[in-house]
């Protein structure tokens, strides 16, 4: 099974553009690692991967670090442009044809919506495969993998489930990710709980229009709280919001506490793709619904099945 | 033939053209407008243009016609015209007579033809890049998606993005 899937991605750069099998088997992938990560030590021996981070960001580069160096290979790259001729004005396609000629793989992270899926147009000629590890406001694709890989080890399903996404839903792209993916699975109940002001784009609602997903709009959690399966919560950012004031009266609104979790279900999850500032408190950590951490650490096993299929020896050019 | 449709026919008298098009049933009205725009037909353009708007039509009710002396096939960019005037009918003219004819389709993707009105779209920065869109099916009016940033956008509310 090592090395042996049938998936022809040459690039993961939105999670639109996956399929139900393909996905499905970056999970299974994923899982097998999973439980035995000692079998895939050498799998990209000798193997380089370029990290070009526009962008700030800790657990993505870090889990890619971490994967690309637990498959035995090296990595080079940068973290901002800070030394790098990005501060003379390089553009992104001259930074990746360069990277291209260096690197056996490019992991993107970039403030702009098409970054990617430009850099991988570009990297294509030299078949130099592109992962997205961000891409502005757009798709964040191995987050929302690993957001579904944690949700499926712990229902051991991806349909069926009272989903209850919180914060800002307009400008996350984890969001963007997730609700895509799911709805590549079957019926899902989506409760949508924020400010009016960062609802979901009207784009991305009239992808959804088209799926088995049934979205359900409410300002507050606690209509919510019994009933979800997962309880997927997002940084409220205050420079998103058009007045201080609005953002400092409705972020309370937003914030769970550990006597408000009391009436969800035992068996529900909370998740957060991190960083978290103080829309979970500490106490919430030691409740066992509270799986973000566990979420984090499978991103390192989700960028090791991408990092092994995009790259390794069986992986289809 | 209605009365109007009558009255009509005998007021409007316009020459046959030698050589050139002829673009048949643009409807809605108006849209004869958008198809100069993707045309490139301005006041500098060197040949006669017959302009007719909201011409009563037996068919659609009301319907536009253009005709443009000296423009071949070659001239024309069909999936711009596809994007703006589908539907309507392009008959190609050589010395008085019909040498050709084709109804214009809605393009499935198109590259290059318009800028992308995405604000945070990478195709709107100095890249190496073509923009390219897809065609959504069912969307009346015509809306694109742009293959690089996802934003869905209308092509008649964003004719100023026309290259």
């Amino acid at each position: 099974m090592v090395g042996n899937l049938n998936s022809k991605i040459s690039h993961l750069t939105a999670i639109r553009d996956l399929t139900e099998q393909e996905i499905v088997e970056i999970l299974d992938y994923a899982k097998l690692i999973k439980q035995n990560p000692s079998h895939f030590l050498n799998r990209l021996n000798g193997r380089i991967l370029a990290l070009a981070f526009w962008e700030p960001s800790t657990r993505t580069r870090l889990s890619f670090e971490t994967a690309m160096l637990r498959l035995g290979g090296s990595i080079t790259g940068f973290s901002s442009s800070t030394g790098t001729s990005l501060e003379k004005g390089e553009s992104l396609s001259d930074t990746i044809t360069m990277l291209a000629n260096y690197a056996d793989g490019i992991v993107i992270r970039h403030p702009l919506r098409g970054s990617a899926k430009l850099a991988a147009k570009i990297a294509q000629k030299f078949r130099v495969p592109v992962i997205s590890g961000g891409s502005g406001s757009q798709e964040h694709p191995t987050q929302a993998l690993l957001d579904i890989f944690t949700i499926r080890e712990c229902f051991g399903r991806l349909s069926g489930l009272n989903v209850a996404l919180m914060g800002d839903l307009r400008y996350s792209r984890t969001i963007s990710s997730l609700l895509l993916a799911l709805s590549k699975f079957g019926k899902n109940t989506i409760n949508l709980i924020s400010h009016p002001s960062l609802r979901l784009q009207e784009d991305l609602r009239l992808d959804l229009k088209e799926t088995n997903l049934e979205l359900i709009e409410t300002e507050n959690i606690t209509e919510v709280i019994s009933d979800f399966d997962v309880l997927y919560v997002t940084r409220l950012q205050k420079e998103r919001f058009p007045d201080p004031m609005l953002f400092q009266k409705v972020k309370g609104s937003y914030q769970l506490h550990s006597s408000l979790i009391k009436s969800a279900k035992d068996t529900s999850l909370i998740l957060h793709p991190l960083p978290r500032v103080d829309e979970i408190p500490y106490e919430i950590d030691r409740l066992p619904q509270a799986k973000y951490f566990i979420q984090a650490k499978n991103g390192v096993y989700i960028r090791m099945a991408i990092l092994d299929q995009l790259l390794g020896d069986d992986s289809v050019e | 033939m209605s009365n109007l449709e009558e009255k009509t026919k005998k007021e409007l008298i316009v020459a046959k053209i030698d050589n050139g098009i002829v673009i048949d049933h643009i409807t809605p009205p108006g849209r004869a407008f958008y198809a100069l725009k993707a045309l490139n037909i301005d006041e500098n353009f060197p040949h006669s243009v017959f302009v007719a708007i909201n011409l009563p039509s037996r068919k659609f009710g009301r319907k536009d016609i253009l005709k443009i002396r000296n423009m071949n096939r070659e001239d024309l960019n069909i999936k711009k015209l596809g994007l703006l005037i589908s539907g309507s009918n392009i008959a190609y003219i050589k010395d008085y007579k019909i040498i050709e004819k084709e109804k214009i389709k809605i393009p499935k993707k198109i590259s290059g033809l318009l800028k992308c009105p995405g604000l945070n779209c990478i195709t709107s920065r100095q890249e190496d890049v073509e923009t390219e869109f897809k065609v959504l099916d069912n969307h009346d009016p015509i809306s694109l998606r742009c293959a690089y940033c996802d934003v869905i956008f209308n092509v008649h509310e964003n004719i100023s993005l026309m290259l």
